[in-house]
């Protein structure tokens, strides 16, 4: 019953954590959600998961819900991953206007720019 | 594109630890007449200084990001100074300078957005097999994913008129930006056109491009990408 009543609360956690990744990656959430709900199921109904078990050939039900605690963690990895994605996304970003902030131009680009920029100016100046 | 005049062609050069080639390639660009950019990717070497004298724009990553990132740089830069056309040309010098007016041409002529080279309806010299059958796999995906009708996918000498490179959106910051672009041209709808270019495989040229591993992770980066907003 411990057991049960641990397990339940991490699960909670995990779908908790999914609800908050919704937003960002549906897929992930999905498949945390999918995977925490049938760890509930076979948690509370053990006789089912041991059913299941024997169906795909695992043996017991506590094993294949240690399977399922292993396919949220990779899940989460996953996750975790595609943080680090959005990230580097926003580091380059950053970088990128960095870059083009500090671009250096040659003399005859710089001339160049220097024309267009009084050009346009004076078309803004009221006559 | 037909009616307008192709004033401002400006050649974007990614460019990551090229010193022992980025001189001939941008001297032989700014002799042609185009402006070109080096967006240095970060690079450890003596590759910005030296393009610094030879081009119209060198813009400097504080960190190498990759190809894509480098390339999305220069396309942003480019469109910025007010190009009509945004050619992309590798600096490892496996690209003709004689491609570029083909590729120019072919915009004009087929009133497309796009001119993308394909090394197979030309000639390239010293491609390793398992570079043709990789490259070859890459075509078969791209047409089975994008719907495009292209028979070189990972060419990195194309043309993009300003309409084009503006209807981009570009994410993918290493190799698999080649994929990524041509999804986004399907995505665009505007017309595309291939034009046969040359490559010529060089010792320097194929130690710099990607091996074979890159393949795998192009497609993993691509599958990663679709999973997050």
């Amino acid at each position: 019953m411990i057991a049960q009543v641990v397990l339940s609360l991490l699960l909670g956690i995990v779908l908790v954590y999914a609800w908050g990744e919704y937003r960002r990656s549906p897929i992930v959430a999905a498949l945390s959600c999918a995977v925490s709900l049938m760890g509930f199921y076979f948690i509370w109904i053990p006789s089912h998961a041991t059913r299941v078990a024997e169906l795909f050939g695992i043996g017991r039900g506590a094993d294949l819900v240690l399977y399922l605690w292993v396919c949220i963690s990779l899940i989460v990895l996953l996750n975790l991953h595609l943080k680090l994605r959005t990230q580097h996304e926003l580091l380059t970003a950053l970088a990128r206007s960095i870059a083009l902030a500090n671009a250096t131009l040659s003399a005859e680009s710089a001339q160049r720019a220097g024309r267009a920029r009084a050009a346009s100016v004076k078309e803004e100046l009221p006559s | 594109m037909r009616d307008q005049q192709l004033t401002s062609v400006w050649v974007v050069c990614p460019a990551y630890n090229e010193a022992g080639a980025i001189v001939p390639v941008v001297t032989g660009l700014r002799r042609a007449g185009y402006d070109v950019v080096v967006v240095d990717d970060g690079s450890a070497d003596e590759t910005r200084p030296l393009a610094t004298g030879l081009a119209t724009a060198v813009v400097s990553h504080p960190v190498n990001l990759g190809q894509g990132a480098a390339l999305k740089t220069g396309i942003d830069f480019a469109l910025a100074q007010g190009a009509d056309v945004i050619v992309t040309f590798d600096t490892d010098g496996q690209h003709r300078l004689s491609d570029i007016p083909r590729l120019l041409d072919a915009l004009v002529r087929n009133q497309a957005d796009f001119a993308l080279g394909s090394r197979f309806l030309s000639q390239s010299r010293n491609m390793p097999r398992m570079r043709r059958i990789l490259l070859w796999g890459a075509t078969l995906f791209t047409v089975a994913t994008t719907g495009l009708h292209l028979t070189d996918t990972h060419n990195g000498l194309r043309a993009l008129t300003r309409r084009g490179a503006a209807a981009l959106r570009l994410r993918q910051n290493r190799m698999a930006h080649a994929s990524e672009l041509l999804a986004e041209i399907a995505r665009s709808r505007l017309r595309y056109v291939e034009v046969p270019v040359t490559i010529d495989y060089t010792t320097y040229s194929l130690a710099k491009g990607q091996r074979t591993s890159d393949f795998v992770m192009i497609l993993l980066d691509l599958l990663a990408r679709k999973l997050y907003r």
